[in-house]
This record gives C-alpha cells, sequence and structure tokens, in this order.
C-alpha cells in the first residue's frame, strides 16, 4: 500500500498548490462542491497537472467524475496498476 | 544612488525562487498564493508596475506564472486581463477596463489560431491577404487609438505555426498555404511595430522554439479549454515579459560587472599564466569568446561593462592589452577592480564610481561561493544563478530579462568613453582649489533647445531611466510627450552638455506646464553623468526667462520623493523655491529668477530659444 500513500501525498500537495488551502484540509472528504475555489478552470488546470505528474492521459468522462480527493486518488492508483 | 534594499524586494525573489526554472503550472500557482499573503505594505511603489494582457486565448492561467517571473526580477505585478476574446474592443475604446487601468506594458497574445479560424471561414481555405487584413487591419486601428492615448509599451507576440505544416516543401511557396499566411502576418506586424519607440513585436517563435514546439503547446488544454500554453512555454515567455516590466520602470540594467577567471576565461590566470588560459578559437576557448562577443554586443546597445575580480591586476591588464584573443579590452570597460578584496566592497566602489545604482547593476561570477556573498551583503544587486558549464555561457547571457534593451541612442553607444571622460575629471576634481574654481576649469557649455522630432526618443528614455536627480520620476511615453507638445499644454525643454573632457549629449530635461501667471515644472531631471556641475541651475534659469517673457510672475513645482531623489529635492531649495506643502513648491520671480552661472556657455549664444516653436 506504500504506492497508495504516495499517491496520495502528491495529490494532496498538487490540490493544496492548485486551490490555495492548507494540504492539512485536503484528504477524504474534501470535494469539489464544498470548496469555493475549485473552479472550473481550476479544474481544468488540476487535470492537466495530474496528467503530467503521474503521466496519464484521462478521458472526458473520468474528468468530470474527478471531483473529490478520494476520486482523484482512485483514478489515479488505477491508471498506474494498470487497471 | 540607493542606499537601503527595499524589504520588498527579497520577500519577491524569495518566494520565487520556490519555483525552479521549468516548474509545473501548480508550483507557480502556490507561489502566486504567497504573493497574496504579502502585507500590502511589503513592496514600494517603484517596483510595481501595472501589466495588461489581451489575448485571444485563456490567459488565466498564465497569470500567477508572470507574477512569479516578475516576483523573480524584483518587481510586484498587478495584471489586468482584458475579458476573454475581448483584445480588439478593449485596444479601440478609450472607455475599456484597460485604458482606465493605465498600464505600464500591455502585452497582446494573439494566437495562431485566430488566422487557421479566418483562413478555414469558407471552403477551399482562403488565400494569405484577405485573412491576414481581416485580422490585422482593426487590429492596427486598435494601437493606433491605444497609442494616441498614450499609455505605456505595447508588445505584440508574432505569430507562431502551432504545428507540423501538412504543405511539406511546398509550404513557402505556395501563397495559399498556412504557413505562408502566418509569415505574411508577421511581416506586416513588424512593418507596423517596429515604427514606434513604444511598441514592440516580442518574438514568441524563438521562445518556442528553444522550448521545443512539442513541448510548448498543450492540446488537451487547448482544446478542453483554450490554454493553449505548456507550463514550460508559459515559463520561459514570462521570464522574458518581466524585462519588459522592469524597463518600463527605469529599472534595466545598466551595468554588468564581470569575474575573470573561469568566467571571461577558462582557467585561473594566477595559475596558469597568459598562455595558459582557456580562450582562443578551439574547444574549450571558444565557448569564452563567444560570450565575450554577446556581452561586447550589449555594450553596444548601451550596457556598461566593468570587471570584479580577485587576481593580481598587473596580469590582469597585460591579458586584456595582450592576449591575441581577448575580445573585451580596457577601451569597453567603464571601470574595474582587481585586487584582493572583499567582491561586495568592491561592487559597491564600482557602483560609487560609475554613479549607477546597485539595483541597476547585474554581477556575473561562476563562484557559487562569490554569489552567495555578494547577493548576502549587497541584496539590491542582481546576481543570477550562472550555468555550471561554460559552453552553455553565451546562449544564457540573451536569456536574462534586465538585459532587455528597449532603446538605443546614439547616447548608448557612447557611454564607455563618457565614463573614461569622467575618470580624467575626476582626477582634475582633486586638483581643484574649490568648487567654482573647478567648475571654471571644466569649460562648461550647454545647449537648451526645444524637444524635437529627433530628440524625442532620448527624452523618453532619460524619463525613464532617471533616478536620482528627478523631480517627480514620472514616466512619459512618446505618444504622450508627443500629443501634449502639440496641445500646447507642455513646452519640453531638453539641454545638451559638454565640457573640456568631453560631450555628456543630451542629459537634461524639462517638462514646463506654462500657465497664465505661473508656469509648473511637471518633470526636472539631469542625467547622473552632468550631476555636481551646476548645469541644473543654467536650464532653470532659462525656463524662468521665458516664463517672465511670458507675462508670468512665479513657477510653481512637484516633489514626489521616490526615496533617491532628494537632491532634486535639494535643487529646488538651493534656487529659491520654497514648500508649501504636500510637496507642491513654488518660487516668485519679482527678483528677475535665478541667475544663469558666470561658469557656463550658452552655446545658442544670445539668441532666445523659441521653446515649443520649432513642432
Amino acid at each position: 500500500m506504500s504506492g497508495t500513500a504516495d499517491v496520495e501525498g502528491r495529490v494532496r500537495e498538487l490540490l493544496a498548490q492548485v486551490l490555495d488551502v492548507p494540504a492539512s484540509d485536503v484528504g477524504p472528504g474534501f470535494t469539489e462542491a464544498s470548496t469555493a475555489s475549485w473552479t472550473s478552470l481550476n479544474h481544468l488546470m488540476l487535470v492537466s497537472q495530474l496528467e503530467s505528474e503521474f503521466g496519464l492521459f484521462l478521458s472526458n468522462e473520468q474528468i468530470r467524475q474527478l471531483t473529490s480527493f478520494d476520486r482523484i486518488v482512485e483514478t489515479v492508483a488505477r491508471h498506474r496498476s494498470g487497471g | 544612488m540607493s542606499l537601503t534594499n527595499p524589504p520588498g524586494s527579497r520577500a519577491l525573489t524569495e518566494i520565487a525562487s520556490a519555483v525552479p526554472h521549468g516548474g509545473s503550472w501548480a508550483a507557480y500557482q502556490a507561489a502566486a498564493h504567497a504573493l497574496d499573503r504579502l502585507p500590502p505594505d511589503a513592496v514600494p511603489p517603484r517596483q510595481r508596475a501595472r501589466v495588461a494582457l489581451l489575448g485571444s486565448f485563456t490567459l488565466d492561467p498564465f497569470v500567477p506564472v508572470l507574477r512569479v517571473e516578475g516576483a523573480r526580477a524584483g518587481l510586484w505585478l498587478d495584471v489586468y486581463r482584458a475579458p476573454y476574446g475581448q483584445y480588439l474592443g478593449e485596444l479601440i475604446d478609450p472607455g475599456s477596463g484597460l485604458y482606465e487601468f493605465q498600464p505600464h506594458v500591455t502585452f497582446i497574445l494573439i494566437d495562431a489560431d485566430v488566422l487557421w479560424n479566418q483562413r478555414w471561414a469558407e471552403n477551399p481555405p482562403l488565400p494569405s491577404e484577405p485573412v491576414v487584413g481581416g485580422l490585422l487591419t482593426p487590429l492596427f486601428a486598435g494601437l493606433d487609438a491605444f497609442e494616441h492615448a498614450g499609455t505605456g509599451l505595447v508588445v505584440v507576440n508574432d505569430f507562431v505555426l502551432p504545428r507540423r505544416s501538412t504543405e511539406g516543401v511546398n509550404a513557402f511557396r505556395n501563397k495559399g498555404t498556412f504557413a505562408h499566411t502566418v509569415a505574411h502576418a508577421n511581416k506586416h506586424l513588424r512593418l507596423r511595430l517596429t515604427k514606434r519607440d513604444s511598441t514592440f513585436l516580442f518574438p514568441l517563435a524563438d521562445v518556442v522554439a528553444q522550448v521545443g514546439r512539442t513541448h510548448a503547446f498543450n492540446w488537451r488544454t487547448h482544446y478542453r479549454g483554450h490554454v493553449t500554453w505548456s507550463d514550460a512555454l508559459m515559463g520561459a515567455v514570462a521570464r522574458r515579459y518581466a524585462g519588459f516590466a522592469l524597463a518600463s520602470l527605469g529599472r534595466a540594467t545598466k551595468c554588468i560587472v564581470l569575474d575573470l577567471d573561469n568566467t571571461l576565461w577558462g582557467g585561473v590566470l594566477g595559475e596558469e599564466g597568459p598562455s595558459g588560459i582557456a580562450l582562443g578559437p578551439d574547444w574549450p576557448g571558444q565557448e569564452f569568446l563567444d560570450f565575450q562577443r554577446e556581452l561586447l554586443d550589449l555594450q553596444r546597445q548601451g550596457i556598461l561593462l566593468a570587471l570584479a575580480s580577485k587576481n593580481n591586476e598587473p596580469e590582469v591588464l597585460a591579458v586584456l592589452r595582450e592576449h591575441p584573443f581577448m575580445l573585451i579590452r580596457e577601451e569597453h570597460l567603464a571601470g574595474h577592480r582587481i585586487n584582493w578584496d572583499d567582491k561586495a566592497a568592491n561592487i559597491r566602489a564600482l557602483a560609487r564610481e560609475l554613479n549607477i545604482g546597485l539595483d541597476h547593476m547585474l554581477f556575473i561570477d561562476d563562484s557559487p561561493h562569490e554569489r552567495a556573498w555578494v547577493r548576502e551583503q549587497i541584496p539590491e544587486l542582481l546576481v543570477p544563478e550562472v550555468p555550471a558549464d561554460p559552453s552553455l555561457y553565451a546562449d544564457w547571457v540573451g536569456s536574462l530579462p534586465s538585459l532587455l534593451v528597449l532603446q538605443q541612442t546614439a547616447e548608448d553607444s557612447r557611454r564607455t568613453r563618457q565614463y573614461q571622460e569622467s575618470r580624467s575629471r575626476e582626477a582634475y576634481q582633486a586638483s581643484a582649489a574649490s568648487m567654482t574654481d573647478f567648475l571654471r576649469g571644466l569649460e562648461l557649455r550647454v545647449l537648451v533647445e526645444p524637444v524635437t522630432d529627433a530628440s524625442t526618443t532620448r527624452v523618453v528614455q532619460l524619463l525613464a531611466k532617471t533616478n536620482q536627480f528627478n523631480l517627480t520620476t514620472r514616466r512619459h511615453d512618446e505618444a504622450t510627450l508627443r500629443r501634449r507638445v502639440a496641445a500646447g499644454e507642455w513646452r519640453v525643454y531638453t539641454m545638451c552638455v559638454a565640457d573640456r573632457f568631453g560631450d555628456f549629449g543630451l542629459t537634461g530635461v524639462a517638462i514646463v506646464a506654462p500657465g497664465g501667471r505661473q508656469w509648473h515644472l511637471e518633470s526636472f531631471l539631469m542625467s547622473c553623468r552632468v550631476i555636481g556641475k551646476s548645469v541644473e541651475s543654467a536650464l532653470l534659469t532659462r525656463i524662468a526667462a521665458e516664463a517672465r517673457a511670458a507675462g508670468a510672475d512665479g513657477l510653481t513645482a512637484e516633489f514626489i520623493d521616490s526615496g533617491r531623489n532628494q537632491v532634486a529635492e535639494a535643487f529646488l531649495g538651493r534656487h529659491g523655491f520654497a514648500a508649501v506643502g504636500h510637496g507642491r513648491w513654488q518660487r516668485a520671480l519679482a527678483d528677475g529668477g535665478p541667475e544663469w552661472p558666470e561658469w557656463i556657455t550658452d552655446a545658442a549664444g544670445s539668441a532666445p530659444a523659441a521653446a515649443g516653436d520649432s513642432r
């Protein structure tokens, strides 16, 4: 599970950087709906940062679903395990 | 000369240093948020620039990148972003947010996509002329309107072919290809933007080439949300844009101080001797040769070169005079300090000798240890990181934003000689018995004239660059100047100065708003090269005489404290002005006005100058 912990750490950092929130606030339960700075433009940029950070290509459907910390971690981890 | 480092400078550069070159957009975004948390008074006004962005694609993500690269250059940037896609309307409408913002610099970023879409407005696609005309005709009309209002510098990106052309080897043969359309548009941009001194063509294609086209554009974000530039391209462009902001505030580098060993040549002179150092047409000597060539090109554009090196002076002078491949010779140097003293102290001494603020100097040294020491001792000095590999020096020096040269005038190319003349002048000063004797012995000559078409560029340059003897440090651009002179609102006086040691050129400027009974000094400045020669008295006397002749009985002036222009305030006091509060000063002319210093010859003879009539 050390791989998932690593992904969680990097996703937490990215969300904190892009959305200007303390990293300690980012974790399970952190969602688009509860975060004012999670605008559509920041979402677009967040997705592209995730793609370059983790070497992914995300489909439109996946992009629409990346609406919380948990979903992002889950999506990135699945990609990395080849799932 | 600035004695104290504004606290804001260090706070800004520290925040920016968290983002490495090539840093991700997320890192820029986080650093921009850190900038927002600085207290509002952390950055003094002279380090703040208003920058406007007008573009055809989504510019929001570029804003944090630009602000952080501005901070890296020691600037706080207030950024105005025109509403998406509204670049033409904002330019042409005097009621737009752009006009209200009064930017120091306006960047216009139009993507080649606009040309692409116009080309495909019909099928088969339209040829170059109607496509280019359809975009550039309204753009140039907008530029005309905006420039007429006279607000700051305008920088327009050239168009870049965004992807590999499908037109193959015929791309530039056939007038109907997209590559031809892009080239045609760039040709017209270049013609239009080199016409005026306040408009510039920004070589985006060069920056894209440096980043590499496949890394410069992000097609995913382009199609998802019109964010076309990659993180890497945003960073590279923003670094260069910061140079325009610096220059618009009169903060461009005026002097480069250079180390010698492993900086201007390879190896250590003291150990390897003049024949052992690497400098010449072969590897690795050519790395240093090319670096010296770049530095000499900068010197020809008016940037001074000086040396600060830990070496034995006679050995260095021998290399400067005799080494067959040395390109930088004594005549290219405005000053040098070659000894074993502390480099920071040597750089301060050079700043005093050249009369240049430390924040207008840049220090280049290959030693990380020396850089760290000097940076700590002189926080306001620019001390960029130098590549570890000398083969990168020549390419690297061209990327330093503060070396972006905006205007070149006749004075620029003469500047090094003028500093050398000033050294003989100082030797003379040490031998003169009293100040009056000294001034008398200089055989000063001045020529006061109304500004002309030819001298306008130099006047704008002095307004932008003069920080010490400058009453208001108001920067005016060429369009403003021409407009207000033409409207009769301003009389602009120029003064050329010479003495027996040499010619200083156009080094004094006054902008006067003539009123009925009171004439007002809107700007009054002397280049630092002529401070201490009393020539300011001559210029003021001329203005006072013309005011009296026109029926005025008083002069008013405004002094705006920039932290460094106390010498200009003292000038008002010495010439009979009295402070009346809020930075306002006035002087009655009932006493006949100030007196022309008897040791200064009026090169115009006794003929009265007809200020403002030449236009």
